[in-house]
């Protein structure tokens, strides 16, 4: 009989029999400000029912981000544990993984387990540190695996690294494990030595993918799949995004007063604009308003119908190279067939990495279409005196949230500060900001993902730390007569920010609204008549 | 010759052939996909902020300013302060200065020694003020009593904070026992015997000649044995961060290369593209024989 739980827990722990390894502890969560702190966080937590425990597998935490099955039989089971083994040597193969041999070797191979990293994570230190969370554990969980199993393993780097089974267990926990990690890689900032835990989620992921064919269906099969075949991983096909756009034209056509008209398929233009697609259904405003900045600044651009084209998301970045590379290659592919002179990425933060950096290298001559973000375009156009501003237009508190995927991993700092601090008067930082910024909790695929009771996760642990960091940025303003705005310039983040808001009925109790940048930049534009942001919840 | 002179040539020649081993298997990996993280210390007028050259309009036609200064400011910075443990873990910050001072300390008058013990090997005559002043002494108490005192300190913390004992590994504790048992048989060695390291300097000139100057006490042998087996061992355990380090900062982090023409990027890459992948996954089907591009031109499942 396996018992309820294990503590306190250890690396080699997690191949034991336990009902839930670790769960969620709502008495251990970091404090939220007031008046956050009274909350009980017992109303946000989703208990996964009796019957759903037995479909799928949540005895790491009581928790399920993959409705990973149980394997039906002894010879199934063996046949994914041979798997686990098989794709752990492809992972230390220049073969199958030159892409990120180097860093991950080094990772694995010299971490002093000093700690350091662990306060720098908003997971570990917003569930109350639970050791499952801890950077360094899934990470000492390859390790140990590698020095068994890996390619050069021997008995003495097995015994010097410590002990762990490989078992059901372990395949089943590590799966999910690999899950409680935004990628935001502020440990690995903080790491005396250099090592990447974020990597090793990251290479976690990829091995279960690309070996097992296991992954979130979210990022996968409803995501880079259906980009690749339908498009986007909206599930919109060129049609229907046609016909949202033309309607979101219509709508801002009739907010600004003149004709705005997005250019499609249009070959030799200066701008091949790729917007995150989900912002066409969820937040139409910006699209909108990106229409309406670069109409109105001049800009030749032109947004592409082709399967792929519209859609700047690029889900594989977080779990599997093939499909990153298979949608950066279409990505690639149509700025070449549209003979544009760059290609500028709106506002989301992973598909900024994914096709400005981590596909860069892959990209032969001519398709190596210069890339950029829509953030320096957008300094240029706001500083370059094209446009006029009203900054008086947006005279309420504004904070800023940094993509960790623009920021930590792009160094991209700056533009997006120069220009709010030119159109919004009552701007005012986080703590701590720029490339030291929290994650909202939603990176690396969590904003896109809420199957079983993982959303409940999310909103109680994964975004927490940012929760409060938002609300101490504006400390004394809280009062719902104060309008005030967080400028979130990522559509994942975004996301993650409406569930996040609506589960704490943030909105309703603070009048806090979140939004991209372009928004606050259009709203404050001389000659776009004044009201341009509704201040609506959505 | 006796034992501890074919063990001291063993382990040294174990020391340099390990490490130049492990620098030469990560610096011939292939290149990898850009996965830098900021602050870049090389990034001219922006690594304070962490800023890059993706901040510019049009990046790809502006010059980029790099400076190597950046890097080895912030690579010395780390070294001599620690400076990551002290923002991020303070109470590690102080027992990890001391260790890591002692051995600095003990390295250098290693590498004094050795290198004395080479010039004397070579005909000049031995420099009296290292090989037998009170210089000597000084520096290899103080090296010993930092290392010892800041391995005492981090064992201390191992043991006794329950967090940081059940994250470590069994090697996190044999490195910290192995340093206490060396700087034991060092401090017996310099008390009883060879206060200002002149035998020491003398032991490594004789093996530098070839010649087998008996080792004359107990404890020294203590002490030869003990730092052989840790040098054989060091470049094989997390310990070799201490060279690795400029591969984990200088060729991930700081890796921001971009692809462009002169750069040499793509022909790396076309070759890389032809490897062969196995992976076996239904969306990729590797066989041994399709290559990246093949699989990455596919539609998937
Ligand atoms: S990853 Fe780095 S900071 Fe974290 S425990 Fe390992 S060595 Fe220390
Ligand atoms: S990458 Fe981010 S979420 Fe993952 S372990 Fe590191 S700090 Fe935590």
């Amino acid at each position: 009989m396996a018992q309820a739980r294990i503590n306190p827990i250890r690396v080699k722990d997690i191949g034991k029999p336990a009902e839930v390894l670790s769960p969620v502890n709502l008495q251990e969560l970091a404090p939220l400000p007031p008046p956050f702190d009274k909350d009980d966080p017992a109303k946000l937590w989703k208990e996964l029912a009796a019957e759903r425990r037995q479909e799928v597998e949540a005895s790491l935490d009581g928790v399920s981000a993959l409705s990973l099955k149980r394997p039906s039989s002894p010879e199934e089971e063996k046949k994914l544990l041979e798997g686990f083994v098989a794709g752990l040597k492809k992972l230390l193969s220049t073969e199958n993984n030159w892409t990120f041999l180097q860093p991950l070797t080094l990772s694995l191979e010299h971490c002093t387990h000093c700690q350091t990293c662990a306060e720098a994570c908003p997971i570990f230190v917003g569930s109350g540190r639970n050791e499952i969370y801890r950077p360094s554990y899934r990470a000492d969980v390859l390790r140990r695996l590698a020095a068994r199993y890996g390619n050069g393993a021997n008995p003495l780097k097995a015994a010097l690294t410590g002990s762990v089974d490989l078992n059901w267990n372990t395949f089943a926990r590590l799966a999910e494990l690999a899950h409680r990690c935004t990628l935001c890689r502020r440990c690995t900032q903080a790491c005396p030595i250099g090592v990447d835990n974020g990597l090793i989620s990251h290479e976690l992921r990829k091995l279960f993918s690309q070996e097992l064919g296991i992954a979130a269906q979210e990022c996968h099969r409803t995501g880079s799949m259906q980009q690749l075949k339908v498009g986007s991983s909206t599930g919109m096909p060129p049609a229907v995004v046609k016909d949202n756009i033309e309607f979101i034209d219509e709508e801002m056509s009739e907010k600004v007063g003149f004709k705005i008209e997005t250019p499609w398929d249009k070959a030799g233009a200066d701008v091949l604009l790729i917007h995150n697609a989900g912002e066409i259904l969820s937040w139409p405003e910006n699209p909108g308003a990106f229409a309406i900045m670069l109409e109105m600044a001049g800009i030749s651009w032109t947004l592409s119908s082709d399967i792929a084209g519209y859609d700047a998301v690029n889900y594989g970045l977080w779990y599997d190279d093939f499909q990153l590379a298979r949608v950066a290659l279409k990505h690639a592919e149509i700025a070449k067939k549209l003979g544009v002179k760059k290609v500028v990425i709106g506002e989301c933060g992973h598909a900024h990495k994914a096709l400005t950096v981590i596909a860069d290298r892959i990209f032969s001559q001519e398709y190596n279409i210069p890339r950029e973000s829509c953030l320096t375009l957008m300094e240029d156009i706001v500083m370059s005196g094209r446009l006029k501003f009203l900054p008086e237009r947006n005279d309420f508190p504004v904070t800023l949230h940094d993509p960790c995927n623009m920021v930590r991993a792009m160094g991209i700092v700056m533009p997006q500060r120069r220009i709010l601090h030119k159109i919004a008067p009552r701007f005012r930082e986080m703590t701590p900001h720029g490339v030291e910024n929290y994650c909202c909790g939603g990176g690396s695929g969590f904003a896109i993902m809420n199957p079983n009771n993982f959303a409940s996760w999310k909103y109680l642990v994964a975004g927490r730390v940012k929760l409060k960091q938002i609300l101490d940025a504006f400390e004394g303003e809280l009062d719902p007569s104060i309008p005030k705005y967080l400028c979130a310039p990522c559509s994942n983040c975004k996301g993650q920010f409406r569930d996040l808001f609506r589960a704490y009925n943030v909105f309703e109790r603070t009048n806090l609204l979140y939004g991209g940048l372009v928004e606050l930049i259009v709203n404050a534009t001389e000659g776009v008549p004044e009201g341009f942001l509704e201040w609506e919840f959505h | 010759m006796g034992f501890l002179h074919v063990w001291a040539y063993v382990t040294l020649a174990g020391f340099v052939l390990g490490c130049a081993y492990k620098a030469i298997k990560y610096a011939t990996m292939p290149m990898h996909l850009r996965w830098e993280l900021y602050p870049v210390a090389h990034e001219r007028g922006k690594a304070s902020y962490g800023g890059s050259y993706f901040e510019e309009v049009n990046w790809w036609t502006k010059p980029r300013e790099s400076s190597k200064f950046g890097e080895i400011k912030v690579i010395l910075e780390e070294v001599l302060t620690l400076k990551q443990v002290h923002e991020h873990n303070p109470g590690m910050w102080v027992p990890s200065l001391l260790f890591h001072y002692g051995l600095y300390l003990l390295f250098a008058m290693g590498a004094a020694l050795l290198a004395g013990g080479m010039a004397v090997a070579v005909g000049f005559r031995p420099l009296t003020f290292l090989a037998g002043g009170t210089l000597m002494s000084v520096w290899g108490a103080l090296g010993l009593g930092l290392g010892t005192v800041g391995t005492l300190l981090l064992l201390f913390r191992r043991l006794g904070q329950a967090e940081l004992r059940r994250s470590s590994s069994p090697a996190d504790f044999v490195h910290l026992w192995l340093f206490l048992i060396l700087f034991a048989a060092s401090w017996g060695s310099f008390v009883t015997f060879d206060r200002s390291y002149a035998q020491a300097g003398n032991f490594l000139a004789g093996l530098m000649r070839g010649e087998a100057v008996s080792p004359g006490s107990g404890w020294f042998m203590a002490q030869v044995g003990i730092l052989g087996l840790f040098l054989i061992y060091m470049p094989w355990s997390h310990m070799a961060h201490m060279f690795t380090k400029y591969f984990t900062w200088h060729s991930v982090r700081w890796e921001d290369l971009p692809n462009l023409p002169g750069t040499g990027i793509e022909k790396k890459a076309q070759k890389l593209l032809m490897l062969p992948v196995s992976w076996s996954a239904p969306h990729i089907r590797g066989d041994g024989r399709k290559t990246w591009v093949d699989v990455a031109r596919e539609g998937g499942e």
